[in-house]
């Protein structure tokens, strides 16, 4: 392919992708209703399921899930199961070198050798998975609660969402993490044994003081990894989202040159780097979580 | 002029406006500390890797995992700040 056709398609998807928008354009500017940035979090049911006080109804965030978990199996499989060879492709390079950045980086970091085995799948696809479901929160897609009429036909409007920008979603990823590290840490060094070692070397009298402390550190670590991504995710698409619409809150369309640059500046800050470095992180907390029940300091 | 509107709509309201101020300077003093702590890790990873450029792949992890931990900060402040907000 060479340089020149390149561009013309990156062109000419800019210009599908900007036809929606402004078709939605037309429509918010004659019903006349207020911007309001929060409205993107609210989720509505598409399809309810609710089975006693359980609610699994499928909205916006789920269905970006089982987008997400569907290309994360493919990706997977397509990078790492797919047609390998004693002679490398590019494809079989990225796989191998994401399989690499997990082992090296993630997995051998935090845990310790005789636990690699059985907690490498773990962590890598917990990697893989936050990574992918980052991803395409901010690649806009025709996943929305909002509609738009183009040719006497309703679409849903493109938008950016990250499954991972629900408080729900990361708190029941860092409540795997919790549970896992508790169960190997009594399994590996049985119930007294490992409550034992949250204790740290101290004298008696301090007991009283640190024993809470200590407890309410595992609790806090539970928020902490899940805080973490959560409002990363959230406060990366409200940057994006207020500065876009800060012309539609101002009404004025000549803030444009100033204020799409700032919201492109940030989108690619947040896709470049935050993206991979928040997957990367709770890979490795939760590794390192796992690794020192497992194997306690003390 | 459509600014000024807006602003003078949010100094009548004098609640919101006390509110939004103090989400605001809250933001941004939890941003000031990070933006310290940020600064700190990546100085002293530049003087490590002058020092020792043999070191640099197995400090880049630590650096990322650093600058991460440091980052969440600001977020704790925003959550809180956006906690605060909505129930006061």
């Amino acid at each position: 392919m060479t340089r020149g056709f390149r561009w013309i398609t990156l062109g000419a998807v800019g210009l599908a992708l900007t036809l929606p928008a402004s078709a939605l354009a037309s429509t918010v500017e004659g019903e006349e209703e207020k911007f309001d940035p929060s409205e993107e979090w609210l989720l509505h049911d598409w399809i309810p399921i609710h089975i006693g006080p359980l609610d699994l109804s499928i909205n916006k965030a789920v269905a970006y899930l089982i987008l997400g978990s569907v290309l994360t199996i493919l990706l997977g499989w397509f990078l790492m199961r797919w047609r390998l060879g004693t002679d490398p492709d590019r494809r079989q390079t990225v796989g191998e070198w994401v399989y690499e950045i997990t082992q090296t980086q993630i997995a051998e970091q935090g845990l310790p050798t005789k636990a690699i085995a059985r907690w490498f799948p773990y962590v890598a696809s917990l990697a893989l998975f936050i990574w992918v479901v980052n991803v395409i929160g901010f690649i806009p897609l025709p996943l929305s609660d909002e509609t738009f009429e183009l040719f006497g036909v309703e679409f849903p409007t493109w938008g950016i969402y990250a499954a991972t920008s629900t408080l729900s979603v990361t708190l029941t990823l860092a409540l795997m993490t919790f549970f896992f590290t508790h169960i190997e840490g009594i399994r590996a060094n049985g119930a007294v044994g490992y409550f034992k070692s949250w204790i740290p070397d101290v004298p008696k009298a301090m007991y009283p003081l640190i024993v809470p402390l200590e407890i309410l550190g595992q609790f806090m670590r539970l928020i902490s990894l899940s805080v973490r991504l959560y409002a990363n995710m959230l406060a990366g698409h409200m940057l994006i989202l207020t500065f876009i619409g800060l012309m539609f809150v101002l009404e004025n369309v000549i803030l444009a040159p100033l204020v799409v640059p700032a919201a492109t500046a940030f989108y690619l800050f947040e896709i470049l780097i935050v993206v991979s470095i928040q997957a990367y992180i709770f890979a490795a907390l939760s590794a390192i979580y796992i690794g020192s029940a497992i194997e306690p300091e003390h | 002029m459509n600014l000024a509107a807006i602003v003078f709509a949010a100094a009548e309201d004098g609640v919101d406006a006390g509110k939004a101020v103090a989400l605001a300077l809250g933001i941004g003093l939890g941003s000031l500390g990070a933006g310290i702590g940020i600064g700190n890790i990546f100085g002293s990873m530049i003087q490590a890797v002058a020092r020792q450029p043999e070191l640099r792949g197995e400090l880049t992890g630590i650096q990322w995992l650093g600058f991460a931990l440091t980052e969440a900060v600001v977020f704790y402040g925003l959550i809180g700040g956006l906690l605060a907000f909505v129930l006061v």
